[in-house]
C-alpha cells in the first residue's frame, strides 16, 4: 500500500507533499510507486480538484471521503474551515498490476484483505484516513497560528513533516 | 483624620469642585469645573498661570523637606495622616506609604492646601504629572476620589491612541466617566 | 504544478538552516486547546492596540487609508482564527459554513467568544430591497474601542475596522468573499446608553449571493 498526501492552498497551489508506505502489517513505511507513477500522482490528485469544488458546497463536512478515483488510485480529501485541501491518493498493494481486485475476496490474499487501505472505501480504511486528516489538520492549524506564516503559503517546517509522517505511522 | 460626625454627613456642601491636570513643564492639561458656584471663576489665561505658578511652589516645597532623604525612608508616614496639614499651610514631604521601598523616594512637596472654602488636594504620578482636586473642606475620602480620577486618566486618557503625551486632554471618553463619577460623589 | 521535492532530502537540507528554541519546543509541541479558556489583560491589550493605531496612523493621507489599513491588520487574524475555532469545535458541531446565516452565525457567537468573551449583540439583514447582499453584525460596546476616544476632526473614524478586518478575513477565508466596514451608529448625547455602539456593514460579493441562490435550489 502506498499513499501520496499533499496539501494544496485556496489558489489550487501545492502547500506541502509527502509520500509514504504503509506501516501497518509489517509495512516498511516506503511508498511503491513507479518512477513514472510518482508524476502521474501529482496530476491525478489535482485533477480531482474540481470535484472537491462540487462537493463541498453540497456538504459541510470537513472530511468528505473518497471523492476520485484514477484506475487503481483513490483519493481521499479533507477541507478545512479556511479552504485548504488536504489530498491522500491511496493505491491498494498489487492493484497496479491486477486492477479488477479491489475488494475482491476471492482474488486478495488473507492478509492484505484485512489490512487498512485493502479495500479503499470500507468504513474500517474512512475511519483510519480520517484519524490521519484530524491530526494533520491539528499540527496544520498550529503552522497557520504561527506568527510568520501567511495563508498559501509552502509549509516547510521540519517538525511539520515529522509529525505528518508520524500520523501516516500511526493510522495507515 | 477623625470622621466627621453622623450630623455633617447630611451636609449638602460635600462637593468636588473642580480638577486640573498639570503635566510635568508646569502646563496646564485639563480643566474642569463640577460645581457652578464653589469656586469663583477664573479666566482661561488666569488657570494657565494657576498650574504654572503652582507648578513652582510645588517644586520649591519639595526642595523644603526638612528631613534628609535617608531619614525619610525610615519615617513614613501615610499619606493619609498628612492630610490633617495645618490649614492654608503646605509641605509634608513624606512619600507614600509601603513597606517594600528600596531606596528614598523623593520629596513629594505640597499635598494639601486647605482654606475657609476649600481644600486643595494635590497628587503627583511618578512620571510628574499633577492632579490638583478642589474639594469642599468636609468633603471626605478625598484621596479615594484621586485614585480614582488617577485610574479613569490612566484607562482614558493614556490609552488612548490619539492621545498626545504633554498635549491638551481631550478625550470625550474620560470626559464622560469622570463627570459621571464626580456627580455620584456629589449627589451621595 | 511545481515539485517540492521528494520528502527526504528535502527535510534535511532544510534542517540545517533550522534553529529550535532553547528548550526544543516549537509550536507543534504546544497543545491547541491550552489556552482555549485563557484570557489576556484588557490593559496590556489596550496598549498595544493604541501602539497599532498609531503605527496605522503614519503618513496617511486620510480616515478611510486608515481604516483601510486597520482592516489589513486584522485580516489575517481571522484567516487564521477561522481554522483554530473550527479544530476546537466538538466533533458533532465541526461543519463548515456553507450559507451567509451559518457563517455569520459563526461570527456572531464562535468569533465574538473568542475574542470579546460574549457574543455579537444582534445581526441583522439589510431591510433595503436594493441591497441584499448587506448584512449588519451589531455590538453596542467594542471591546477594542473602550478606551478610545476619537477627536473631532476624525468622526469618521472607528477603530473597529480592526475586528471588521477580522470579520473579513474569516468570510473570505470560507470563501465568501466579502468588504466588511465598522460605522459608529451610537448617538453623543449625554444620556446615550451605548454611545460606542458600531455596526459591522458586511457587504458580500455577487457571486456568493448567486452561489447561494443555487444550493438553496439544490
Amino acid at each position: 500500500m502506498s499513499y501520496y498526501f499533499a496539501i494544496i492552498g485556496t489558489q489550487d497551489n501545492p502547500l506541502f507533499e509527502y509520500e509514504f508506505g504503509t506501516s501497518k502489517q509489517g509495512g516498511d513505511g516506503q511508498a511503491r510507486f513507479a518512477e513514472q507513477a510518482r508524476h502521474l500522482n501529482q496530476f491525478v490528485l489535482h485533477s480531482s480538484l474540481d470535484i472537491v469544488e462540487e462537493v463541498q458546497w453540497t456538504n459541510g463536512q470537513l472530511y468528505l471521503k473518497v471523492i476520485d478515483k484514477f484506475f487503481t488510485s483513490h483519493i481521499s480529501c479533507f477541507i478545512t474551515g479556511s479552504n485548504t485541501k488536504f489530498l491522500l491518493l491511496h493505491q491498494p498493494p498489487g492493484a497496479t498490476t491486477t486492477s479488477s481486485s479491489i475488494g475482491g475476496a476471492t482474488t486478495t490474499t488473507a492478509r492484505s484483505s484485512t489490512s487498512v487501505g485493502a479495500n479503499p472505501t470500507s468504513p474500517q480504511t474512512e475511519e483510519a484516513i480520517k484519524a490521519f486528516f484530524t491530526e494533520v489538520y491539528d499540527n496544520y492549524v498550529k503552522a497557520v497560528m504561527s506568527p510568520f506564516y501567511k495563508v498559501n503559503m509552502e509549509i516547510r517546517s521540519p517538525v511539520f513533516r515529522q509529525r505528518v509522517a508520524a500520523a501516516g505511522r500511526k493510522y495507515l | 483624620m477623625t470622621p466627621p460626625p453622623a450630623h455633617c454627613i447630611l451636609n449638602f456642601n460635600k462637593t468636588v469642585f473642580a480638577l486640573i491636570i498639570i503635566n510635568k513643564a508646569g502646563g496646564l492639561i485639563y480643566n474642569r469645573t463640577f460645581h457652578e458656584g464653589g469656586l469663583n471663576k477664573i479666566s482661561t489665561n488666569d488657570y494657565l498661570v494657576l498650574a504654572g505658578t503652582f507648578h513652582g511652589v510645588h517644586a520649591i516645597t519639595a526642595r523644603l523637606n526638612p528631613l534628609s532623604p535617608s531619614t525619610t525612608t525610615s519615617h513614613r508616614t501615610s499619606i493619609s495622616s498628612t492630610a490633617t496639614a495645618p490649614a492654608g499651610g503646605a509641605a509634608s514631604a513624606v512619600g507614600g506609604g509601603g513597606g517594600m521601598l528600596t531606596r528614598p523616594e523623593a520629596p513629594s512637596g505640597l499635598e494639601v492646601l486647605e482654606t475657609e472654602n476649600f481644600r486643595m488636594q494635590c497628587f503627583t504620578t511618578l512620571t510628574g504629572v499633577k492632579f490638583l482636586l478642589f474639594a469642599d473642606t468636609t468633603q471626605t475620602n478625598v484621596d479615594l476620589a484621586m485614585r480614582r480620577v488617577y485610574d479613569l486618566y490612566t484607562d482614558y486618557v493614556m490609552k488612548n491612541p490619539f492621545y498626545q503625551l504633554e498635549m491638551p486632554v481631550r478625550c470625550d471618553m474620560f470626559d464622560r466617566k469622570l463627570g459621571s463619577y464626580i456627580r455620584e460623589i456629589n449627589n451621595r | 504544478m511545481a515539485h517540492l521535492g521528494p520528502g527526504k532530502a528535502a527535510s534535511s537540507k532544510e534542517q540545517a538552516g533550522l534553529r529550535y528554541p532553547s528548550n526544543g519546543k516549537s509550536i507543534y509541541h504546544r497543545p491547541l486547546n491550552r489556552t482555549k479558556t485563557a484570557e489576556l489583560s484588557q490593559s496590556s491589550f489596550a496598549y498595544l492596540f493604541s501602539e497599532m493605531v498609531s503605527y496605522a496612523q503614519r503618513r496617511v493621507t486620510g480616515i478611510q487609508e486608515l481604516e483601510k489599513r486597520l482592516n489589513l491588520q486584522g485580516h489575517p487574524i481571522g484567516l487564521k482564527l477561522l481554522d483554530l475555532l473550527l479544530t476546537r469545535e466538538p466533533p458533532r458541531t465541526q461543519t463548515r459554513p456553507l450559507t451567509i446565516i451559518a457563517l455569520l452565525h459563526f461570527i456572531k457567537i464562535n468569533l465574538w467568544t473568542h475574542l470579546f468573551g460574549r457574543q455579537a449583540d444582534r445581526l441583522e439583514k439589510s431591510s433595503n430591497p436594493d441591497t441584499p447582499d448587506e448584512y449588519m453584525i451589531v455590538d453596542n460596546e467594542p471591546v477594542v474601542n473602550a478606551y478610545i476616544s476619537v477627536p473631532r476632526e476624525m468622526s469618521q473614524l472607528n477603530c473597529a475596522a480592526f475586528v471588521a478586518g477580522i470579520i473579513e478575513g474569516v468570510c473570505d477565508g470560507a470563501m465568501f468573499p466579502a468588504r466588511v466596514t465598522a460605522h459608529t451608529v451610537g448617538g453623543k448625547e449625554e444620556g446615550e446608553m451605548w454611545p460606542g455602539k458600531t455596526v459591522f456593514l458586511v457587504k458580500f460579493q455577487p457571486e456568493v449571493l448567486e452561489r447561494e441562490a443555487l444550493i438553496g435550489k439544490g
